[in-house]
Order: structure tokens, then C-alpha cells, then sequence
């Protein structure tokens, strides 16, 4: 079931989509970077940790902000064209 | 509308304009096309412009040339390839390189007072370095220091590229296709001499990749004036040229085809050039009414030297 | 916490297209292909894409690429039939991006547009899985197979390719279920339009952006069939409530009124604004400014991979405004919106070298679709008034992503 339960500005909103996008960057890069480009896989896993911290700091920081509806299993998604977010809870 | 015909009276009659003329072998216009191409401008109502080669023609073409009134380029506007130690003619063309123009522009400061009009005419401007700009810039206020004495010493010079600029309201270009069209010895239209030059050196007009040619003409004295896509010969068809207000800018259609490979398009380096003499021509005209002159409407500062930089963008 | 990506127009505006031409090959010759020029000889060697790759991300700051995110396109011919450069090309780029910490590891996707045919081979699945979050894929698909194969053939059996295409179309569902595919008009097809919608549908695919060939093609009557077919295209979508769930690019709200020249002059194309890149490592405008596309015309090279780009080159691209390209006829019509054109086209079918002579082939099938598009608006609206489901369907609506080139 999915459920609005609030918005957020187009400024926080960019703020995840630019960490998401990294996110996936990261991922996306881990699979081909290898040990033996030291340097680069270095900066890889540091930034990795990073991004992923920044993540969920943003959505501690949302949550106790706007103080969001949630549930027992339940997970908020944020839709990136209206900034909307929703709780979304499975299915009984 | 049309108000001027070109007629280049040999192959190898004098460059005028930012084109060289590459041609050396001697082609005079036949006398018939010559008859032609004056019952022509007589019926649409247009001023003629000859242009003379270095020799002189026979006998029987001076009678046919003076049956109508005209302008004689080569003649009574001389043309110079470069800076002369004096100039007789009360009209003179001095065509020089970007290089010569910064190099030599004292000499030409000092041929300035003995003409009434003086139109200098870059031959190389598709090559101007931004890095130039303060040489041009420079060149130009050596000019602007002859004009003001001379204004203060009562005479009315005229120096194209800075004086034009205090006089006019709106654009006033080249007007190649538009406001003049040429005639070459082949009795065919072309937009102005510099695509029938191309057309007898074989350079691509870049129409028709298939069928490779070199032909710029456009329509002949028997089948009268074809055009294609007249409209874009003109300023409101012309995005950058109809915002901006460097008005003296020769808006040469020659060099946009050449360099933007689009009739209404300039280059950034003529815009640049252009804008640097509108700028040069703004502290001329301060100059002169803080020296008590009117000097035409006033030319607004602006802080861009090229059009496309602030252009409408939707 | 999710963050789910809507995955229609990803960045629309703030993204440079950039397209690497990576092969002038395709398995198939389709009938209305305007890439007169397909080779199996010029495909793209990776020193040549390795120099583009580094030319643009040295050029990080200059304002053709100030853009905040990139879409690198890749197109043929075929793009799959070079996958192995394309894996080594996205690797690369994905690897140049994060050394150089470059903005747009941050936002960033590779774009395909096949014709499915060797979508489910080992090494585009591989591709795929690797890629997954930055890809955008579409598989054309042209409708019914009697429509698909009338065009899509193989080009040396002319044999139709539809059953090699279809099977791989829930495979790819699977995996980008929102995409959409493009369907193309031309003369031939007309009297299938409705069918091949519908059959896209029942397919599962949900979003089918059409359009008509731009080229001058259109026989006598071409208009009045054509209009046929999208009414009962849309007597279908509404009274089976497809509309719902689906969506096609013929209807939209958005077009047939008059356009005003100060309100509404931006150019159609982003012709100028994107760049494309041929194995000679040649740019380009557009990929439709490259000699394989062009029938008269000579291409309009903007500079390449070693010198750069001629800026004098895109001064007529930047500067294209909707009116003074426009015959008066264009300007004065009084259904003008959503009337579209290929810059590409415009200019191989100009009496001069211009980018600014609009060809108007495609008119009299414009105002067909506008009639047609009125009567499914009309008919649409009424029928959720007297259901008195008009709000819902405000607040639920399926857009579409309008014409695509």
C-alpha cells in the first residue's frame, strides 16, 4: 500500500536525487574497478561509505523535520518529479 | 528592394569589398551583355555601379557606360590593396589585412584628412583573434584622435567604420541580394562579385553533395533574377543581426556563407570587429559633444562585443 | 528508505545529448530508413571514441558542455552489433568521470535505441546487468507484424524481422518496464495505425511514441486515411478505457492552436544543442547532419575529436527560432502547436545551404492528427463527464513524451 504522507523542497529534493545518483554511480563503478588501481579503488570504497552515510542522514534529518507518517515494515519513497513522499507499507 | 546593380565589367576588375578578386585573365563583359545588363537596372529603377579593371576599355564601351548615370568603381572611388603615401581621389577604398590595418595605422591616420570618404575594408576578417582586440581597439582611437581635429578644424570627414556608426538610426549593411545585386561578364546574377569569383575558382558551393558543382549564379539577363530564399538576405531574418546595433556592420553575406555556412548568420569575428568600431565610434561621438559637435543620437554603452552572447533564446 | 526514479524524460533540458555513431550497419534495410548512407565499413575504432571521450571531459567548464547531467547516446546502424566497444566505451567513461571527479558521474546515462534483435544475446545482457541504473533502452517495434514487416526487413532476404523482435519484448519489459517504444509512419503503414497501437498495447507496452516520416512521402488521400485511423485508434482507447494505463503520442492536449512568435518562438529541434560523433571522430549537430543521413546535401561538419569545435559552425543551430524559419503559411497557421520537423530534414530538402528553410511535407498530415485529436478529446471528456470521472482522471493521468526524432 502506498500512502503520501508529505513533500519536500525541490532544493532536498536534489540534495537525495544527487546522492542517489552517486549511489548507483558508485555501484556501477565498484563492479569493474579492480584492487590493482589502487588509487581509484581507494577513493571507491572511502566514497562509498560517505555517500551511503549522507543517505541515510538525509532521510534521519527529513523524517525528524517534517515528522513523517510511518509504519511497522514500512518504507518512505520520494518520487522525484513532485518531490512527494510516500510511505509504502506490503500488502497483507 | 533592389536599388543598386554591380556590373563587373572584366574578370579582372578591382576587388571592392572584404573578397579578393583571384581571377588574372582579362574577360571583358561582352558588349551586347553590357547593353543588356543597363536595360536592365534602367527598368527596375536601379543606380549602376561599374567596376573597372586597371586598363582602359575600348572606345565603344565608354559611349554605351556614360548612356546612363553611375557610380565608377576603380575610377572616381579609388581602390587601394594598400596604404598609399597620398590619395588624389575624393573616394577611396583602402582594402588591408587585419595585420597591416594594426601595423600600418599612422600611415593611414595620415592619408585620412586629404578624403572626404575613406571605407577601409578588412580582407581577412574570418581570421581576427580575439587576442587582437586591443590592437584593433587601439588603431581605432588613433583614427578618432585625426577625426576630432578635423571636425574641430570645421570639415565633415568620413571614415566608414567609425563615422557611418554617428549617422545611423538602424542597420545599414551589405545588402548583397537584397538592396544590390552584381552582374558579371557572363551576363549572369550573383549576390555580389565575391560568389562570382568563387564560382570561377571551382569552390564548392556546398549545395549538393551529389552532383559537386560551383555555381553561385542567380538567374541570368534572359531569364531575369531567381533568388532562393530571399528572405534570409534579410535583417528580420537574421536573429543575431536584427537585436544588434553596431548599424555600420558590413554584414557580409559572403563571409556568413563562408564561415557560418548560413547566408543570415555572421561569424563571431565579424561581430566582434564590428563591435569594437560601434564601441570606438561611441567615444568618438563624446568626444565631439564634449567638444561642443552634435554628433547623432546617443550610442548606449553596452558589455558585449558579440550579439550571439545576449541573443533571445526561448 | 526507496527512492524510486521515474524514468520519462530523464533531466529533460538540463541534460547534453552526446551520440557516438559507433556503426553505419544494421542487420536490417527498413523501408523508410532515412540513413541512406548505411556502410559495414565505418564503425567506430576505440582510440577514436577514447579521444572523444577525453576531448569532452577536458572541456568540462566550456559552454557546449555546461549542461548538469549527459545522456551518451549510442546509435547506428545497429548499436548492439558494436557491443563490445559500447561496454568498453561506458566503462571507460564511467571510470574517466570519477578520476576526474567530474559533475557528471552524478548524473549520467547511456541511451540506446535498437531494433531488438540480438537484445537477449549474452553480451547485451551482460551489458545490461552492468549497467542497469543508467540505462535507457528502447526497442523499436512497429506494430502488428503485418505493419512491423511491411517496413523492417532484413536487408539482404528482405525478410520481415517482427518475430525475432517480439520475443525479446517481455524480456525487456521485464527489465525497463516504463520504457516505451517508437513506432514510425510512413505512406505504406497508414491503414495499420490502429491495429499496430492496439497490439503494442496488448503487448504491454505502455507508451507508444509515433510519428510520421518527415520526409516529403505523402501521396493524394494519405491526410483522410490517416485521420481514419487515429479516430478509430481512438474510439478503441476510449471505449475499451486504455487511456487509463496508456499512452500514445498522436493525442495530446498540447497542440492544434495558433502560436504566437514572441511567446512561443523556441526551436522544435535540439539540433546544435546535442553532439554526435562518427568513427571518423567527426562532430556533428546532430547524428542527422552526418553524410550516411543525407540525401542532397554535403554534412554539416562542426569540427572534430583533435581540433575541437568550430564555434562559427553551431552559430545557426543556436540562434534557430521557431518564426524565422517558418514559411508565412507556418507562422499565420491557425493549428500550428505540436506541428513538428527534423532540422536535419529541413536542411536536406532546402533550396540553399540553410538550417533555416522548415520543410512543410508533413502539413497536411499535422492537420489530420489535430482533427483527429480533437474528436478524442472531445469524445474522451465527454464520456468522463457523464461517468463523473473527470477529477480522477486529472489527478491519475498517463502523459506521453510527445514527438521523438
Amino acid at each position: 500500500m502506498k500512502k503520501l504522507v508529505g513533500q519536500v523542497t525541490p532544493e532536498e529534493k536534489n540534495e537525495i536525487q544527487t546522492l542517489f545518483e552517486r549511489r548507483n554511480g558508485l555501484n556501477e563503478l565498484a563492479k569493474i574497478l579492480t584492487a590493482d588501481n589502487t588509487d581509484l579503488y581507494e577513493k571507491l570504497v572511502k566514497d562509498m561509505g560517505e555517500t551511503g552515510s549522507k543517505f541515510q542522514n538525509w532521510w534521519d534529518t527529513m523524517a525528524k523535520k517534517y515528522q513523517w507518517e510511518s509504519a511497522k515494515n514500512g518504507n518512505w519513497e520520494i518520487n522525484f518529479e513532485t518531490c512527494e513522499i510516500f510511505l509504502v507499507t506490503p500488502e497483507n | 528592394m533592389l536599388q543598386y546593380l554591380v556590373i563587373l565589367l572584366d574578370d579582372t576588375s578591382v576587388a571592392y569589398c572584404h573578397a579578393e578578386n583571384p581571377l588574372r585573365e582579362r574577360n571583358l563583359i561582352p558588349l551586347d551583355t553590357l547593353k543588356k545588363a543597363i536595360l536592365f537596372g534602367m527598368k527596375e529603377n536601379l543606380m549602376i555601379q561599374y567596376v573597372y579593371p586597371d586598363y582602359d576599355l575600348p572606345e565603344e564601351y565608354n559611349e554605351v557606360i556614360e548612356s546612363i548615370d553611375h557610380v565608377k568603381i576603380g575610377r572616381d572611388v579609388a581602390v587601394y590593396s594598400e596604404v598609399p603615401k597620398s590619395i588624389a581621389a575624393e573616394n577611396a577604398v583602402l582594402r588591408l589585412s587585419i595585420a597591416d590595418f594594426i601595423a600600418k595605422q599612422y600611415d593611414i591616420a595620415a592619408i585620412l584628412p586629404q578624403v572626404t570618404r575613406l571605407n577601409i575594408c578588412l580582407t581577412d576578417t574570418e581570421t581576427f583573434k580575439d587576442e587582437q582586440a586591443e590592437d584593433y581597439k587601439k588603431a581605432l582611437a588613433t583614427f578618432n584622435a585625426v577625426l576630432i581635429n578635423q571636425y574641430k578644424a570645421g570639415k565633415q570627414p568620413q571614415l566608414n567604420i567609425l563615422t557611418d556608426r554617428l549617422q545611423l538610426k538602424e542597420m545599414h549593411n551589405c545588402g548583397a541580394g537584397d538592396s544590390n545585386i552584381t552582374i558579371a561578364p557572363n551576363g549572369k546574377f550573383y549576390l555580389c562579385p565575391a560568389f562570382y569569383y568563387d564560382e570561377k575558382m571551382g569552390i564548392s558551393n556546398r549545395l549538393n553533395h551529389h552532383k559537386p558543382s560551383s555555381e553561385r549564379s542567380v538567374g541570368n539577363l534572359e531569364t531575369g533574377l531567381q533568388i532562393s530564399n530571399p528572405q534570409l538576405l534579410k535583417l528580420d531574418h537574421a536573429p543575431l543581426c536584427r537585436i544588434c546595433d553596431a548599424y555600420h556592420c558590413n554584414r557580409c553575406i559572403w563571409l556568413n556563407q563562408k564561415v557560418t555556412w548560413d547566408n543570415n548568420t555572421p561569424s563571431h569575428q565579424q561581430c566582434i570587429i564590428a563591435h569594437l568600431e560601434r564601441n570606438a565610434a561611441r567615444d568618438l561621438q563624446q568626444q565631439l559633444k564634449a567638444a561642443g559637435f552634435s554628433a547623432g543620437e546617443e550610442i548606449k554603452s553596452i558589455d558585449y562585443l558579440d550579439p550571439f552572447d545576449v541573443r533571445e533564446q526561448f | 528508505m526507496i527512492v524510486k526514479e521515474t524514468r520519462k524524460a530523464w533531466q529533460k533540458g538540463s541534460a547534453k545529448s552526446i551520440t557516438f555513431i559507433v556503426t553505419k550497419d544494421c542487420q536490417l534495410a527498413c523501408k523508410y530508413c532515412y540513413l541512406v548512407g548505411k556502410n559495414e565499413k565505418e564503425r567506430m575504432p576505440w582510440e577514436v571514441a577514447k579521444t572523444a571521450i577525453d576531448y569532452i571531459l577536458n572541456h568540462e567548464n566550456d559552454a557546449n558542455f555546461a549542461y548538469e547531467s549527459v545522456i551518451w547516446d549510442f546509435i547506428g546502424g545497429e548499436p548492439f552489433l558494436e557491443i563490445d566497444l559500447i561496454d568498453k566505451i561506458c566503462d571507460y567513461i564511467k571510470t574517466e568521470l570519477y578520476r576526474r571527479n567530474h559533475h557528471w558521474f552524478n548524473s549520467y546515462r547511456f541511451s540506446f535505441s535498437t531494433n531488438g534483435i540480438n537484445y537477449d544475446s549474452e553480451k547485451v545482457q551482460r551489458f545490461i546487468e552492468k549497467n542497469k541504473k543508467h540505462l535507457s533502452i528502447g526497442i523499436t517495434i512497429d506494430g502488428t507484424e503485418r505493419k512491423h514487416d511491411l517496413n523492417r526487413v532484413y536487408k539482404k532476404t528482405e525478410r520481415g524481422s517482427y518475430a525475432d523482435v517480439v520475443r525479446n519484448i517481455p524480456l525487456w519489459l521485464e527489465q525497463f518496464p516504463g520504457d516505451g517504444t517508437k513506432v514510425t509512419i510512413s505512406s505504406a503503414d497508414i491503414p495499420y495505425i490502429c491495429e499496430s497501437v492496439l497490439h503494442l498495447y496488448d503487448l504491454g507496452i505502455h507508451q507508444v511514441n509515433i510519428n510520421c516520416v518527415f520526409e516529403d512521402v505523402w501521396r493524394d488521400g494519405d491526410d483522410k486515411l490517416f485521420e481514419n485511423q487515429l479516430m478509430q485508434l481512438a474510439d478503441a482507447i476510449i471505449d475499451r478505457d486504455l487511456y487509463k494505463d496508456y499512452a500514445c503520442s498522436f493525442f495530446s492536449e498540447n497542440m492544434g492552436k495558433p502560436m504566437d512568435c514572441q511567446l512561443q518562438n523556441q526551436n522544435w529541434c535540439g539540433a546544435g544543442r546535442m553532439l554526435a560523433i562518427d568513427a571518423a571522430g567527426n562532430f556533428y549537430p546532430c547524428t542527422r547532419f552526418a553524410q550516411y543521413s543525407l540525401r542532397d546535401k554535403e554534412a554539416w561538419i562542426i569540427g572534430n575529436i583533435y581540433d575541437g569545435i568550430d564555434q562559427n559552425k553551431l552559430r545557426p543551430f543556436l540562434t534557430l527560432d521557431r518564426c524565422t524559419q517558418s514559411t508565412p503559411e507556418c507562422v499565420n497557421c491557425e493549428v500550428a502547436e505540436g506541428c513538428a520537423w527534423c532540422q536535419g530534414e529541413n536542411f536536406d530538402a532546402a533550396q540553399t545551404h540553410t538550417v533555416y528553410e522548415r520543410a512543410t511535407a508533413i502539413c497536411k498530415m499535422h492537420k489530420a492528427r489535430v482533427r483527429a485529436n480533437n474528436y478524442y478529446w472531445n469524445k474522451l471528456y465527454r464520456k468522463l463527464e457523464l461517468e463523473g470521472k473527470r477529477e480522477e482522471f486529472e489527478a491519475n493521468r498517463k502523459t506521453n513524451n510527445g514527438v521523438v526524432c
